[in-house]
């Protein structure tokens, strides 16, 4: 899979309940373990999904996949992105075409500046949106009115990417990303994990900001302090690489006091489709 | 002795000391007492097992020549008159003739805090000597240049404020033989940044070679950028007397020579010094980028802060040996020494060899050493946002080249030249 060259062009314009994201019966592995056995999903703009499960259930591994990444093998099943196969792109096409993977655990990447790698990935995407680039004075000036959104000191503009932030800089940082990439469909692996009070809020009011009635949500997570912030149209429950069920917010309330043995022990007898 | 019988190594090295000779005015039995003796290193030492010296004996000693060019020199350097930007600052190109002259022909304005050594206080090669000790023999690039002739540079460094001293060796020509010689005298407290900027374009040879002998609490810094071509060879040498409480921060970015044998030697008399050694090599096409380093530790509770940084790509080649002597007399020394190396290409080489030697038992010394490829997560992480492949692998690259090349001070940065070691800006096209 290679990065293809990118057109420009103008994103066809998207209505609330368009659908965005579909996946069917995907099955993916690492080496010889096979992690997902037949997820599918639907994510449509305008919602906001939350997907949750025991630890090892597949929820991180099923934002790798749908983000490109090389460790992951598909061996059965399709993701289409607006109707695109989008196990046919590079992971960087993805991102340029507005899916976006908020990190579980951002990567420190020293030496490399994380004004300049913003910039960069800033622009890639306007390019592929068929949108001007901006220059690194234009640049500067928006990147910090978007730090607003979380709060960030502009000083972490100058430091090497993620290289020496604490936990909470971190996945401020992966905001900032996904304010500035504008995506249509961003999936946020844990973004509350390693947070404390504030630092949630502030994160959570970040992602609710973003949160358009043309762009979709998807938030795995463990804890039902992040749904109390950002209030999901669906929640799922992951076991053993599938989707077991699917309800609303209540579901995660019922998680919250009573566990996953019931799920498991029901098998998604009472799936609420989305 | 026949030349018949003699190897080609041999004969290279007796003809280049002829020529070396004449050109002081003697002839061949002008050369100095001694270099008789001495022959090119062969692969079968331990110290050059990995360096192929043909880089430079493929430069024909009949044909050498001091010519130089003038050095591009960036905006602020050339906007000073008589090369004094600031009355603290000073810059000096070395002419055809191995004189430092200003950017504009003219001989220097000492700033002040700077000024020529007195005559006769101290003389070439004294300092060296008593960096390295008596018996031992001295690095290639050092006996090479102390057996060209032409006027060495001889400071004295006085006073608390810090002076500026930026030297720049241009070499354009083929077969060019470049020596030059800076001999440093920081009197106690005093403080000297040295920046050096040395190019080669064609086949020819650089030898620069410092001596400094700094005073109680003096404080030098040397910057050097040493960027090359295929067929050049650069071999320097710094070589540092410290006293108590000084501090020496060497800081030296190398890429594109055909050859390249860096071997700074430190050594700290009576201890309680400060050492810090950062170097950057970028081996890209055939290029063998060679690191010899030495810090000794005459007394106690010496510190050492060394990190040497290479990246090889194609048939790239990178040494690096990074030997640290801390004997009986110096305990509480604190030494650390890392080596990471980025090997890009199945054909590049890394060869590196941490060397502590310690007798003294109350230290604490640390080495690593790491090779690696470019990290997956990195690049997934920055082609996850965007950023395509090729463009994410010279964003890491150039992170890893910026770890040392942050430390190097911003009037090095000015150097458009700096730009050949990125290759070219990550430009915003995906």
């Amino acid at each position: 899979m290679t990065s293809t060259e990118t057109t420009p062009f103008r994103e066809a314009p998207i209505q609330p309940g368009d659908l965005l994201l579909s996946i069917e019966n995907l099955h993916a592995c690492v080496e010889e373990n096979e992690i997902l056995r037949g997820v599918s999903l639907q994510i449509r703009a305008g919602e906001i999904h939350a997907l949750m499960g025991r630890n090892g259930s597949g929820k991180s591994t099923l934002s790798k996949v749908v983000a490109g990444h090389p460790a992951y093998t598909v061996t059965a099943g399709s993701i289409h992105y607006r109707g695109q196969d989008l196990l046919g792109l590079a992971p960087e096409d993805r991102a340029r075409s507005g899916v976006f993977l908020g990190f579980q655990y951002p990567v420190e990447i020293p030496g490399v500046s994380n004004l300049e790698f913003l910039r960069v990935s800033c622009n890639a995407r306007r390019q592929h949106r068929g949108q001007e680039e901006l220059d690194t004075f234009a640049f500067e000036d928006h990147v910090r009115e978007t730090m607003a959104i979380v709060q960030m000191d502009p000083a972490f503009l100058e430091r090497s990417v993620n290289e020496g932030f604490s936990g909470g800089e971190k996945k401020r940082n992966e905001v900032l990303q996904m304010a500035l990439l504008e995506p249509l469909v961003a999936i946020l692996d844990e973004t509350d994990s390693g947070l404390d009070i504030d630092a949630l809020r502030i994160v959570a009011n970040g992602v609710k900001k973003l949160a358009l009635p043309t762009t979709a949500t998807l938030l795995i997570t463990h804890y039902q302090r992040l749904l109390d912030a950002i209030t999901p149209d669906f929640v799922h429950v992951m076991a053993a690489g599938r989707i077991l069920r699917t309800g609303d917010k209540d579901l995660a309330m019922a998680l919250e006091q009573r566990g996953y043995d019931w799920i498991e022990e029901a098998d998604g007898s009472d799936t609420l489709q989305p | 002795m026949s030349n018949v019988t003699q190897s080609r190594p041999r004969l290279w090295l007796e003809t280049l000391l002829q020529v070396l000779a004449q050109w002081s005015g003697g002839g061949a039995a002008g050369q100095p007492a001694g270099a008789r003796d001495w022959g090119l290193p062969t692969r079968r030492s331990e110290a050059w097992r990995f360096t192929d010296l043909r880089c430079l004996t493929q430069l024909d000693p009949t044909r050498l020549h001091t010519g130089t060019a003038a050095p591009h020199w960036p905006e602020a350097f050339r906007q000073a008159p008589s090369g004094q930007v600031s009355p603290r600052r000073l810059s000096l190109q070395l002419d055809g003739r191995g004189h430092w002259l200003s950017p504009q022909g003219e001989p220097p304005p000492w700033p002040h805090g700077l000024m020529p050594l007195p005559t006769g206080d101290i003389a070439p090669g004294q300092v060296l000597r008593t960096v390295i000790p008596s018996g031992t023999l001295l690095p290639l690039g050092a006996q090479l240049n102390g057996v060209t002739p032409g006027p060495s540079l001889g400071l004295q460094v006085s006073g608390p404020d810090p002076v500026h001293l930026d030297l720049a060796i241009q070499a354009e020509h083929a077969q060019a033989w470049l020596a030059p010689h800076v001999l440093l005298v920081l009197q106690p407290g005093a403080r000297l940044c040295l920046n050096w900027h040395v190019a080669a374009t064609a086949q020819a040879a650089v030898l620069p070679m410092v001596e400094a002998r700094l005073g109680l609490g003096a404080q030098l810094e040397e910057a050097t950028m040493a960027w090359g071509c295929p067929g050049a060879a650069f071999l320097g040498g710094s070589f540092i007397h410290q006293s108590p409480r000084s501090v020496y921060r060497r800081t030296n970015a190398t890429w594109g020579w055909g050859l390249s044998r860096d071997e700074p030697f430190v050594r700290q008399s009576q201890g309680q010094a400060e050492t810090h050694l950062h170097g950057l090599a970028v081996a890209r096409g055939q290029s063998l980028l060679d690191t010899h380093s030495t810090v000794y530790f005459d007394g106690p509770a010496g510190r050492l802060r060394q990190r040497h940084q290479a990246l090889a790509d194609d048939r790239g080649h990178s040494v690096f040996n990074g030997r640290v002597v801390v004997p009986r007399v110096a305990q509480q020394t604190d030494a650390s020494q890392l080596s990471r190396n980025l090997l890009l290409s199945t054909k590049a080489r890394i060869d590196t060899k941490p060397q502590l030697e310690i007798v003294a038992d109350d230290v604490q010394c640390t080495h690593g050493a790491t090779v690696s490829c470019l990290q997956a997560d990195e690049l997934f992480y920055l082609q996850s946002r965007g950023i395509g492949r090729d463009q994410a692998s010279r964003l890491l690259q150039r992170g890893f080249c910026e770890e040392i090349l942050q430390r190097l001070p911003q009037s090095a940065l000015l150097w458009p030249s700096l730009q050949s070691l990125l290759e070219t800006p990550v430009p915003d096209q995906p």
